[in-house]
């Protein structure tokens, strides 16, 4: 369905995304001490780390919300740090959505209009073709009953499918969900993932900052470990997570699963 | 007691002045709905101005600040004089045009129009600081839900937390209104035949305040039912804020005091949505 996202050439052979030394600071914190990190299309990774490990900074400096001090970014093999700044907070805004651990949808807007809006102020899409592919993505995150509901009158996971839809609405090539369950009642995890899972299993490139193991162990392709605003590890899931090569990896991965 | 009645409750007296002083209330009311229209857009277009963002931009943050403090420091008053002076001067010295500087527009007369200008000249300034507590306690994943999405920052401020902020400062924005509308009543030094100068013109001849009691229980007859409404949007917020959604309790308390009472408090709590 979203499959036309991926349909322009430039550099497809490349990697989607690219990080090269990437550093960040707020202040004296020094928050991403260097990453790099390379996601293909297609590809989901998941982030793991302990809290304050930089996992979301890492995330809010890809699409800009939060420009990296020194270090590059390439989109599509086109960097969007360094000069021309607006240029490229344009170029990753039109490519990569992202959703929010808040949700953070517009409570003034229905679930329909929370769709419609940026397709046609940004996109310039008309009314009736914003709507009917808002339309089209709440059937598809199960919400088609949900259309006219206002955010408020929605469960946190319902209001996260409709935060999914919203981005998907942008036809994106790719996705940043940060800790995008860890704000929901543990019944609602589930709807959530499984709308992600589905997402994944249609070929979205998907960069997500998590705390549930088991959806990195089954849909992440690969898993970086973050601690201390560098990454520590980074490979296939099955091996992250069932074999760690870092004594931090260790540790940290030794605390979560114990629960 | 037979005196204190007299003069503040002679009913023939108000009957006799009745035409005049409503007369003078229309002027009033003319001049609240007018300066307060225009200064709640003129503080909305200062709000805004206050939020751009940006380097290049500072000065322009720096000189509407530098506004917005000017005026809500100076007294009313002195505004309109300075206003009034100015502008009729101006044109008597054929720095502008008579038509500007002895503006009887729409058949209102000078005075009136001085008025106007002075009334959102200030008032938007105090208006400003209100829709700026509206606009910041918006939380912010709601600007980076809407760049995340692509929009530009005029567009979010425009489509996505403006909306939000007005709707959460009408309380206090109806507050900063009933505090115009009584300040409309400085306009009659400086020549408006409003209803405060009516009764007063009476009072001075008949040695009587009634034609002033008309003239406030016409003003009560408004500001009462509006600090009313207040009441209940501030209570429909706190109902809906309840669970945990969008409006913040942008409410003050139910005030009605003077012009002093300058702007809307700080920013309003927010929801506690926003993300550190």
């Amino acid at each position: 369905m979203s499959a036309e996202a991926h349909s322009d050439g430039a550099a497809a052979n490349g990697p989607m995304l690219k990080l090269v030394d990437v550093h960040k600071r707020f202040g004296q914190l020094e928050v991403l001490r260097g990453v790099d990190l390379e996601i293909d299309r297609g590809e989901v990774v998941c982030v793991i780390g302990p809290s304050g490990s930089g996992k979301s900074t890492l995330l809010r400096c890809i699409n800009l919300l939060e420009p990296p001090e020194s270090g590059q970014i390439f989109l599509e093999g086109t960097e969007i740090t360094g000069g021309g700044a607006k240029q490229g907070v344009n170029f990753v805004r039109r490519r990569v959505g992202m959703v929010f651990q808040q949700f953070n949808l517009f409570p003034h807007k229905s679930a329909v209009e929370n769709i419609c809006i940026a397709q046609e102020k940004v996109l310039g899409r008309d009314r009736a073709e914003a709507r009917e592919k808002a339309e089209r993505l709440l059937a598809r995150v199960g919400l088609a009953d949900k259309v006219g509901e206002y955010p408020d009158r929605l469960s946190g996971g319902q209001q996260q499918r409709v935060a999914i839809a919203r981005a998907l609405a942008m036809d994106p090539h790719a996705i940043l969900f940060d800790e995008v369950t860890s704000a929901l009642d543990p019944e609602l995890v589930g709807e959530v993932l499984d709308t992600m899972r589905e997402l994944a299993e249609e070929g979205m490139t998907m960069i997500v900052v998590t705390h549930e193991m088991g959806f990195a162990r089954d849909v992440g392709r690969r898993v970086a470990f973050m601690d201390g605003g560098v990454v520590v590890e980074c490979g296939p899931s099955a091996e992250v997570l069932g074999n760690p090569q870092q004594a931090r990896t260790k540790r940290f991965l030794g605390q979560v699963l114990e629960h | 007691m037979d005196f204190i009645s007299e003069y503040y409750f002679d009913f023939g007296l108000m009957g006799d002045n009745l035409g005049p002083v409503l007369e003078g209330f229309w002027l009033t009311i003319k001049l609240s709905v007018l300066s307060g229209a225009l200064a709640l857009a003129w503080g909305l277009v200062l709000a805004v101005l206050r939020q751009l963002p940006g380097t290049p931009l500072a000065p322009v943050r720096w000189l509407t600040i530098a506004y917005i403090d000017a005026f809500r420091g100076i007294p009313l008053l002195l505004v309109l004089f300075l206003v009034s002076g100015f502008l009729s001067a101006a044109q008597a010295e054929d720095v502008i045009p008579r038509a500007i500087g002895l503006p009887e527009w729409l058949g209102q007369t000078s005075p009136f129009w001085y008025g106007v200008i002075a009334l959102t000249l200030t008032y938007g300034a105090y208006m400003a600081e209100v829709y700026r507590a509206g606009i910041e306690a918006v939380p912010r994943g709601q600007t980076e839900a809407a760049r995340s999405l692509g929009m530009s920052h005029g567009q979010a401020m425009r489509f996505v937390i403006v909306p939000q902020a007005v709707r959460t400062v009408i309380p206090p924005l109806l507050n900063d209104f009933i505090a115009l509308m009584k300040d409309t009543s400085l306009v009659s030094v400086i020549g408006a035949l409003e209803v405060v100068q009516v009764g007063f013109d009476v009072q001075t001849s008949e040695f009587n305040g009634s034609a002033l009691v008309l003239g406030a229980l016409l003003f009560l007859l408004v500001t009462i039912p509006l600090a009313r409404l207040v009441d209940v949007l501030i209570a429909r917020q706190q109902a809906r804020s309840g669970r945990g959604g969008a409006a913040p309790g942008g409410g003050q308390p139910e005030s009605t005091s003077g012009p002093a009472a300058g702007p809307a408090g700080g920013p309003a709590a927010t929801g506690g949505l926003g993300r550190a």
